[in-house]
């Protein structure tokens, strides 16, 4: 029988050379980004029990997980997400701990995207975790963190974008269209206007409570509302008298703060993002690069997902930036390789091993890149040498010998 | 993504794409290269910055989830078998037909306990569809003209795009019921979007108003 020993699963890929020097490198630049703002690595494991993921409010359709069965016979998952295991410590081992806690993390999630849509189904995810403290500079310094982060992208044309899905929600409640929820996320999250329009005068033309009518039209308005400051003067007018006109000057609070810490042009705001909206409760954000087709950065506030592991309700806000295609853009714009050959090839003759090693030592202690020749004659060694770029080949016998290639 | 200044745009080959062409030669662009166009794939539109491209239905999609172009139009019945994340922002009215459940003429589809076979070239579609009623069917994939399958008793019906009815009355069968409309819809890229926001909402207005 024909065996797949020869390939990796779809979805998954070997990273080679200049692929995985911008891989680490990324993760490297947002690691110190992090530890530099005061936060604490986390590390949990890759496989975790379904039930973590599997509740309403935690949204991971199942059939987007990974799974495997224990010894037990209990389901497990491949961690499609790591702010739910960031949850789950939160809610149990550092339920004690003071708050606010600041964390952040940097590990592959895995999700299991539609065959032969050209996905990565293994992503390398680096981001933070805010649990606890005071709401608005919590927000504020998440926001700031994911600007920085597209700053460190080295991205020409990037996008911060902040909404906010309590309008959403709100505007739901008023209209008592709870149990169509997913229906309506869906239109708004595609920006389906001309279908939002249609179902929601299918739904409300029995309504003709004065209130109400206005609240069905600015939920239609949502998923116009999105671009620079001119959707806060257009959303203030529609929002004036409404009980939504607080959180709005909130949220333009945050906007102004991040436009007088930021290129304004790269902060921009939407308020029909809605996605997830059984886990995020408040702010939501996405951020954008150029060089890639979907959003490099997503979090957003969720304030009751730790409550539902049995903890009690702690707020939080956080995000994760998919590495994977920020060192993708960052291979696509170098003009030159990333990775380094080494500085030196070091040859030692026979009977001269132990003072080739030695003399590697030496070099590298200096911050020279030596390698250890494993050729067995010294063409050879030339031959490598030129093969891998390197230009300068070292002979050690009784009178050491520098060459230049 | 599509990091160029211009709009790219995803057209689906054959009717949509004539009616589509036919649509910027209202606003006034030049499309004298997308009629005359040879078997070239992508096509300029000269003096307007936007970039054509022709794919098929399915295939639209993935570019434009890709963000290898910037907007696309294709079926709303492409978009509901294949779904995606994107945005569908306008619906330009032409290319519609619709969704049906069709049976043998005559027929009661939902009699007896039996489990029902459908055959269909939208199996999404019709598992959606089926489960929404909660009902439990067996959906055979064809390729093809999907009007055998009952006619040599494969399936109990089928599920396909229904414009007039003229080919399913040839063959003996009748719409049983209306599954749902289908037209042409414009989709975006989420972050061409975001970061093209001016050129595709003009192209977008510019649409509209000459539909």
């Amino acid at each position: 029988m024909k065996g797949y020993d020869l390939i990796t699963p779809e979805g998954t890929r070997d990273l080679l050379f200049d692929e995985c020097v911008a891989r680490k490198r990324e993760e490297d630049r947002l690691r110190y980004l992090f530890i530099m703002n005061g936060y604490s690595e986390v590390i949990t494991p890759a496989l975790e029990f379904y039930d973590v993921f599997n509740m309403k409010a935690r949204s991971f359709r199942q059939e987007s997980m990974y799974k495997l069965v224990d010894g037990k016979g209990r389901l497990m998952v491949m961690r499609p997400d790591s702010t739910m295991p960031i949850a789950r410590i939160v809610a149990t081992r550092l339920k004690d701990r003071n708050k606010p806690l600041k964390l952040f993390y940097s590990q592959n999630i895995y999700r299991c995207n539609p065959k032969l849509s050209g996905r990565d189904d293994e992503i390398l995810q680096t981001g933070i975790e805010i649990i606890g403290g005071d709401e608005k500079r919590a927000d504020l310094e998440a926001l700031s963190l994911a600007a920085k982060v597209l700053c460190e992208c080295g991205s020409t044309d990037t996008r911060l974008e902040i909404g906010d899905n309590t309008f959403y929600k709100y505007l739901l409640y008023a209209l008592s269209l709870q149990d169509d929820e997913e229906t309506v996320r869906a239109f708004i999250e595609s920006k389906n206007t001309p279908e939002l329009k249609n179902w929601i005068a299918e739904k409300t033309e029995k309504i003709t409570d004065g209130n109400k009518r206005k609240y069905a039209e600015l939920l239609l308005t949502l998923p116009k509302l999105f671009g620079g400051e001119e959707v806060f003067d257009t959303a203030e007018k529609l929002f004036s008298n409404t009980e939504l006109a607080d959180r709005l000057t909130e949220l333009k609070e945050t906007y102004n703060a991040l436009c007088r810490l930021y290129d304004k042009n790269s902060i921009t705001v939407d308020l029909g993002l809605v996605n997830k909206a059984e886990y995020y409760t408040g702010i939501i954000f996405r951020g954008y690069i150029e060089e890639y087709g979907q959003a490099v950065i997503s979090g957003g506030r969720y304030d009751t997902l730790i409550g539902s592991f049995g903890a009690a309700d702690t707020g939080a806000i956080g995000f994760a930036a998919n590495v994977n295609a920020i060192a993708a853009a960052t291979l696509q714009r170098a003009n030159e390789p990333l990775s380094k050959s080494a500085d030196v090839l070091v040859f030692a003759k026979d009977g001269y091993l132990t003072e080739g090693i030695r003399h590697c030592d030496n070099m590298t202690e200096t911050g020279v890149i030596a390698e250890f020749c494993t050729c067995s004659d010294v063409e050879s060694a030339i031959a490598y040498a030129k093969e891998n770029g390197i230009q300068k080949l070292i002979v050690i016998d009784e009178n050491t010998q520098t060459i230049e290639l | 993504m599509n990091s160029n200044k211009t709009i790219r745009i995803a057209l689906t080959k054959g009717r949509l794409e004539k009616d589509t062409v036919n649509l910027f030669d209202k606003i006034g662009y030049d499309v004298s290269q997308l009629r005359d166009k040879g078997r070239k794939l992508i096509l300029e539109i000269p003096g307007a910055d936007i970039e054509v491209v022709l794919a098929k239905a399915a295939d639209v999609i993935t570019y434009v989830e890709h963000g290898v172009c910037d907007m696309g139009v294709v079926g709303k019945d492409t978009i509901d078998e294949y779904g995606g994340k994107f945005f569908e922002v306008c619906d330009l009215g032409f290319g519609r037909c619709r969704f049906a459940l069709a049976v043998k003429a005559g027929t009661d589809f939902y009699e007896g306990y039996g489990v029902k076979t459908i055959a269909t070239k939208y199996p999404n579609v019709t598992r959606r569809f089926f489960e929404a009623k909660g009902m439990d069917v067996d959906i055979v994939k064809i390729e093809g003209s999907v009007e055998l399958a009952p006619l040599l008793s494969l399936s109990d019906g089928i599920v396909d795009i229904v414009e007039t009815g003229t080919t399913l009355k040839e063959n003996g069968l009748a719409v049983y019921e209306d599954v749902s409309p289908i037209s042409a819809r414009v989709i975006v890229n989420p972050v061409s979007m975001k970061l093209k926001k001016n050129d595709i909402e003009t192209l977008l207005q510019k649409m509209e108003s000459n539909l």
